[in-house]
């Protein structure tokens, strides 16, 4: 796989009248990754994709596609993108199979051996010629996920892809967009303001914020990485005895009563077994130790609040 | 392209609705045939056009001799009178009471034509847009102009299949009705410098079908671009099927102003050259048909811009 990356936007900006939605975006999205963009409500994934698509005007910058202008090589640039943009609306009053055969039929070299295969990946066989009004949600977001790959796209966009789903439904796509990542080597770009989704999916997120790209991090880095200061949670008796030995302590940079019988200690995690150990030595007896990882959510708005990440 | 287009046919004829408008067009075309036959047309059946040729030829000498008629009027009943003498003469039968009296009338079903396939090309493009499906549609390696070009060509071939149901309806029903006679009876017509001539019945049927046909072609062509414009079905329809009724009736409010020969409504209905009554004096075919072609590719040109520059947002 070669080291060109399949999307580069380069001060990408939209305007629409004089309110800026999109400002000046510049990444790109190397092959092969499940990529996402995380934001608020407004914050601009939805308008971004639609321009890498190519469905919303750029009114400056430029969006390559493997190299190929969107705007100006359309076609070409088209061609490696299969996408579903927000929910997959199909023509309820075709078939399943029909609306498979209507996208084929744009794209030269389809064949129907190819719509039967991506029928049974998406596991769709046997309601295929039903019409697509009869449908549960589920099925339809399958049959999105069809026609999006039908044309062996070397890059997946999927805006919202699980608005509406259910949890079974969400875990289903998941398990299939990492299937697709590892067998068949697609890039996939995935847009949601859900974090916990993401953190699932998601190797690399950008964070967008009003039309601003806050940041572009390994979704570890926003779990919490390991070289930070963490807050764990000790369970001791007696409560006070610990609580003062603990503040003595080097490398400690917090701490404070939690709950009934434990200390909240804010201190990185290779200081740990020494916190013990003094502990220990005061003879104060320890009944548990628990890290509490800050939730995804204090994360991101720390990030989307306070600018870069520390 | 082609691939487009049968895109554009699927999404036409797998629809019920595509179905009950040419179930439509077919019962219209019985029903007025049938209403028509029933009332008169029967009755003129056998030999006795000899005789109604003769009573209609004493009437419209005595309506010759009144002095009050202008000269418009004197030459129309004069040239019926020489018409029906050459049928007479020449021992051709008259179209009353054969088949063809009823497909020539159904002609006059064009324009239920013209509003079934703007009810179609209103539809095409505004629909894509309210069902979301043009999100899909567009991002596949095809232009958007080919697109919007393959949705016209297809609402196109709808109107040719309804004109071709018209045509068949019309001749199979009337030829059930009258019988199926006189099959090479020529048409006797008159030019415009007073000669008589014969016609083939089916190419001069076919050619009044093309005359009309550009009216429809204008309508449709409007529909299609208020459709891409406004991305609504329901004015597109709405728009151009009220455009269809109250043109006439404006250009009547409009007809003292000069500048109105220049509107499309003065302009679609070709067969007013045939019968001699331009809108405005002075105007002739090529006149119409030049502002026709202006027209024309004034709404294409605004559909194809707007849909190409559009930001799919919804």
């Amino acid at each position: 796989m070669s080291n060109e990356p399949i999307i580069s936007l380069g001060n990408v900006t939209k305007r629409i009248g004089r309110t800026t939605i999109i400002d000046n975006l510049t990444f790109d999205v190397p092959q092969g990754e499940i990529f996402g963009f995380l934001g608020p409500n407004g914050a601009g994934k939805t308008t971004t994709i639609r321009m890498i698509v190519g469905l919303m005007s750029i009114t400056e910058g430029q969006i390559l596609i493997k190299g190929k202008n969107i705007k100006t090589e359309f076609e070409e640039a088209i061609r490696h993108i299969g996408a579903i943009v927000e929910s997959p609306e199909m023509y309820k009053y075709l078939s399943g199979y029909q609306n498979l055969v209507h996208y084929a039929r744009m794209v030269p070299g389809v064949s129907k051996e190819r719509i039967d295969e991506v029928v049974s990946l998406v596991k769709l066989e046997n309601r295929i010629h039903d019409k697509v009004k009869k449908y549960s949600l589920g099925m339809r977001q399958r049959l999105g996920v069809a026609q999006a790959l039908l044309h062996r796209p070397s890059l997946l966009i999927l805006d919202e892809p699980t608005n509406g789903l259910d949890p079974a439904g969400i875990r289903e796509l998941r398990d299939y967009l990492r299937y697709l990542t590892r067998k068949e080597g697609i890039t996939v770009v995935v847009s949601s303001h859900l974090l916990s989704e993401m953190e699932l999916m998601c190797d690399r997120v950008a964070i967008l914020q009003r039309g601003k790209l806050v940041d572009v991090m390994p979704i570890q880095d926003l779990t919490g990485g390991s070289d930070q200061a963490q807050t764990y949670l000790i369970q001791a008796h007696p409560l006070e005895q610990a609580f003062v030995a603990i503040r003595n302590m080097d490398g400690v940079q917090g701490v404070m009563l939690a709950q009934e019988g434990t200390v909240e200690v804010k201190t990185e995690r290779e200081c740990i077994p020494d916190i013990l150990t003094g502990l220990m030595q005061n003879h104060i007896r320890i009944y548990g130790v628990q890290m509490v990882s800050k939730s995804l959510e204090d994360r991101f708005l720390e990030i989307t609040e306070g600018g870069q990440i520390g | 392209m082609v691939n487009l287009v049968l895109n554009e046919n699927m999404k036409i004829y797998r629809r019920v609705r595509t179905w009950i408008l040419v179930g439509l067009m077919v019962a219209f075309v019985l029903f007025v045939n049938i209403i028509e036959w029933h009332s008169g047309g029967k009755k003129a059946q056998g030999e006795g056009w000899r005789t109604e040729l003769h009573q209609e030829n004493q009437q419209w000498s005595k309506v010759l001799k009144q002095r009050e008629l202008n000269k418009e009027e004197r030459t129309y009943y004069e040239q019926r009178i020489a018409l029906n003498d050459y049928h007479l003469k020449q021992d051709i039968r008259s179209t009353d009471g054969t088949m063809w009296d009823g497909v020539y009338g159904s002609a006059n079903l064009m324009i239920v034509i013209t509003i079934f396939t703007i009810i179609i090309v209103g539809d095409s493009v505004a629909s894509e847009f309210s069902s979301g499906t043009i999100k899909l549609l567009l991002i596949r390696p095809a232009s958007r102009i080919k697109v919007l070009a393959s949705k016209y060509i297809s609402v196109m071939l709808f109107g040719m299949l309804l004109l071709l149901t018209l045509f068949i309806v019309s001749f199979v029903g009337n030829g059930i009705l009258y019988g199926f006679g006189y099959m090479d009876l020529p048409l006797i017509n008159m030019t415009a410098d007073g000669q008589i001539v014969e016609r083939n019945m089916v190419l001069n049927l076919w050619k009044t079908y093309m005359l009309n046909g550009v009216s429809t072609v204008m309508y449709v062509t409007l529909a299609f671009m208020i459709s891409s414009a406004f991305r609504s079905s329901a004015m597109a329809i709405g728009f151009s099927v009220g455009a269809l009724f109250a043109g006439n009736l404006v250009m009547q409010a409009l007809q003292r102003f000069d500048w109105s020969k220049y509107l499309l409504f003065a302009n679609t209905d070709l067969a007013q050259y045939l019968n001699g009554h331009p809108f405005q004096e002075g105007m002739t075919l090529s006149f119409s048909i030049g502002v026709l072609v202006v027209y024309f590719f004034v709404f294409n040109l605004i559909s194809w811009l707007i849909f190409t520059r559009r930001d799919v947002a919804a």
